[in-house]
This record gives structure tokens, C-alpha cells and sequence, in this order.
């Protein structure tokens, strides 16, 4: 039961995102797993026996689809913005550049996970989109891992027994749940946005390609 | 007699509302009411909700006559959009998605049938698919709301036809996720379209 269930959250995971991470062509009747890689083929993960561990499954689910798409971003495109483009008839004034997606996102991660961790928030943190200093695409990438580190730490922090317990979050109180996949509800949203700026590179997304 | 009946109503009267007076201003400062403690459905269903907002919402501001768009049609110069969903698709195949995940939960069914994971073909018209998009998130409320500490690790046969089960906590979770990968997608549609998403207006 425990490693059906593990095998189940990252299979269908891992699947189910890259069918439905814009891959557009569409899979299986009813099969958002594109993947033609059976998952018994696999090695099973470690079961899940926890609600930290449930948690943890999904923070790594988005790490994977964020890292991977932001490594997809060649570093001469990272200043990359769709307003370059011109496009007739379009509105991306004012839009984040592909950088600063990346710099946003792993900001937020720290703004959810460090209030789970107790650890401080990187103090070259100043705004929304992360620290200005970072201009290199090897200096993003370190920090948007880094920020997935202190998201595998906050998700361990979550137990049945605190998952309701309200914590000081932006200007009220969350809940340590909520606060925990409030960060992975985020990243899916930007993940999402990083995937149209890959495509209009001519970049398929690494979670929508096919499978080897 | 009729002076001092008066009088001592208005005595017994004064004294009434000295008395009332005094124990308003003894009682604790009214306060208000307390929120409620969080329970788990309850935070989970304000995801559910805070999705059905800005997903509803950017799938309306989509003019109809747009709704078969895909950045395909752009022929952006060294652009890769080959295959991708047209903003219909992307409403769609989420709201079918949903109920592939939440109905299972609370024993609904998609109204309508699909061959592919891109939603029902049948549905067509801008009004039809954004019905189809609500009625999946009132399913979505219910299986929200249906979630307890008992029983968010109780398992389900896998929706998409999968050998191994899934969790109702992940499978409602999972959802909120899912859809809000799509969200990011479409956001980039509305704008190649000249349209702010409505949640990002006024920022």
C-alpha cells in the first residue's frame, strides 16, 4: 500500500505534468501519462509513510519541472521577455523577463518555506523578483535550488498533527499546510508562463518532450 | 400621589439605566468574533477557491472569437508551437481533468465524454465550456470539503487508468496544481491577445 501509493504520487507526478504541461498534442484517451516509460519499469521511490513525505513528493515534482525548465533557457536568453517580440495587437508591458520568472519564483519559495523552517530569508533579498545582483544564469539556477532545499526542509516540518497550526505569513496568519503547498501552487503558475517563453525560444520544454 | 408615582418611575427608571450603563462598562470591550480554528477541508477548499477565481476569471476574459487561438497561429519567427492546445483546448482539458480527479472523491461524473485528454469534443461555444469549467469546480468544492485528517491518506483506483492508487488528499491537491500549470499557459495566451489576465490588473 505505502509504495503503491509512492510510486502512484511520483509516476502520476511526473506523468501527468508533462502530458499536461503543454505538450498540447494529446496523449491517451483519459491517459495524461504520456510517458511511454512504464512505471513498473522504475524503481520504486521510498514509500510514502508520512504527511511530510506526501508533501515532499510534490515540492520535488515542481523542483524537477522549474529547474529543468529554467536549465532549458540558454543563457544568452535569459533576459529574454515576449515584449521583444513585438507581437501585434499584444499587452506585455511591464512583464518579468525570463530571469526574473526564475529569480521570482525561487523568492517566493523562500518567502513560503523559510516561514515553515525559522530560517531567514536571504538578505540580498530586496523585492518580488530576487536578488538584482544575479545576472548569470549559473548564479539564478544556484538560487533557485537553493530555494527548493529550503522547500524539502519545510515539507519535512509538516506533521497531521501541525498542519493547522497558524503561523505569521505576510500580513495575517496561514496555516503550515496551506503555507507549505502555497509555494508549489506558485511555482506551477510561473512554471506555466516559463513554458510559453521557452516555445516562443523554439525551446520544448524538457517535461514535454518525449520520453526516451 | 400622582406626583410621586412619577417620580418614582423616573427613579426605578434612572436607576435601570445606571445599572445598565455600569454593567456595559464593566463587561469586556466587545470584540469580533473570532474566525473560526482552520480545518483541513476548509484551507484546502480556500485553494480550490482562490484557483476557481483566477481561472474562471481568465477563461472569461477570453473573447469568444478567440477561444479556438493558439500561439501556433502567431508564426512567431524561431518559435516552437507545434501541437500545442488552443485556448479552448486548455479550458477544457483542464476541467476535465478536475473531474477526473475530484469526482471520484464525491462520486460525480463528467457530464460529457472525451476521446483524448483535451476535453469533451462536443463542447464548442464559449458558454458551454465555461459551464463545463464552474461545474467542475463545484465538484471540486465538495471533495474540498469532504477532506479529514481520517481520511486524506485513504486511497482511490488511479483516475487516468493507472495500476496504482492515489490519495485523496493528493488527488484534490494535485488538482489545484495542475490547473494552475495551465493557468500560467493561458495567462501567456490572453496577453498575446492584448488581454491582462484579470488578476494581474491594477498591479
Amino acid at each position: 500500500m505505502k509504495h503503491v501509493r509512492a510510486f502512484c504520487l511520483v509516476m502520476v507526478l511526473a506523468f501527468a505534468i508533462s502530458a499536461f504541461g503543454q505538450a498540447g498534442a494529446p496523449a491517451k484517451p483519459a491517459a495524461p501519462a504520456a510517458s511511454p516509460a512504464p512505471p513498473q519499469a522504475q524503481s520504486a521511490p521510498p514509500p510514502i509513510d508520512s504527511f511530510s513525505a506526501l508533501v515532499d513528493r510534490q515540492v520535488s515534482q515542481y523542483e524537477k519541472n522549474v529547474v529543468e525548465a529554467a536549465d532549458a533557457m540558454p543563457a544568452e536568453k535569459f533576459d529574454f521577455t515576449p515584449a521583444s517580440l513585438n507581437i501585434p495587437g499584444s499587452s506585455y508591458k511591464d512583464v518579468r523577463t525570463f530571469a526574473q520568472l526564475v529569480k521570482h519564483t525561487a523568492t517566493a519559495n523562500y518567502r513560503y518555506w523559510t516561514t515553515l523552517t525559522g530560517e531567514k530569508m536571504p538578505e540580498n533579498i530586496k523585492g518580488p523578483n530576487g536578488p538584482d545582483e544575479l545576472k548569470t544564469k549559473a548564479e539564478i539556477m544556484q538560487f533557485l535550488k537553493d530555494s527548493f532545499a529550503v522547500g524539502h526542509r519545510a515539507a519535512k516540518t509538516v506533521t497531521p498533527q501541525n498542519a493547522l497550526e497558524l503561523l505569521p505569513f505576510f500580513r495575517g496568519n496561514s496555516p503550515r499546510l496551506l503555507i507549505a503547498s502555497g509555494a508549489v501552487i506558485h511555482a506551477a503558475d510561473e512554471y506555466g508562463q516559463m513554458v510559453e517563453y521557452l516555445r516562443m525560444n523554439g525551446i520544448v520544454p524538457p517535461a514535454s518532450r518525449p520520453q526516451q | 400621589m400622582k406626583h410621586a408615582r412619577i417620580l418614582w418611575t423616573a427613579i426605578v427608571l434612572f436607576l435601570s439605566a445606571a445599572a445598565i450603563a455600569q454593567a456595559k462598562a464593566a463587561a469586556p470591550a466587545a470584540s469580533p468574533t473570532p474566525p473560526p480554528p482552520p480545518t483541513i477541508k476548509g484551507e484546502i477548499d480556500r485553494e480550490v477557491s482562490t484557483l476557481e477565481r483566477e481561472f474562471v476569471g481568465a477563461a472569461e476574459a477570453m473573447p469568444e472569437d478567440k477561444y479556438d487561438f493558439a500561439p501556433t497561429g502567431l508564426n512567431l519567427s524561431g518559435s516552437e508551437f507545434k501541437g500545442v492546445r488552443t485556448f479552448a483546448e486548455q479550458v477544457k482539458h483542464v476541467a476535465m481533468t478536475n473531474f477526473q480527479l475530484w469526482g471520484p472523491i464525491t462520486g460525480d461524473k463528467s457530464p460529457f465524454d472525451a476521446k483524448g485528454d483535451n476535453g469533451p469534443e462536443s463542447l464548442k461555444t464559449k458558454a458551454e465550456i465555461v459551464k463545463y469549467l464552474k461545474d467542475s469546480f463545484a465538484v471540486g468544492h465538495k471533495a474540498a470539503q469532504s477532506v479529514t485528517a481520517d481520511n486524506m491518506l485513504t486511497s482511490y483506483p488511479n483516475p487516468f487508468g493507472g495500476r496504482n492508487p492515489m490519495t485523496r488528499l493528493f488527488m484534490v491537491t494535485f488538482a489545484v496544481e495542475h490547473a494552475f500549470d495551465h493557468y500560467g499557459q493561458m495567462v501567456e495566451y490572453l496577453r498575446m491577445n492584448g488581454i491582462v489576465p484579470p488578476a494581474s490588473r491594477g498591479q
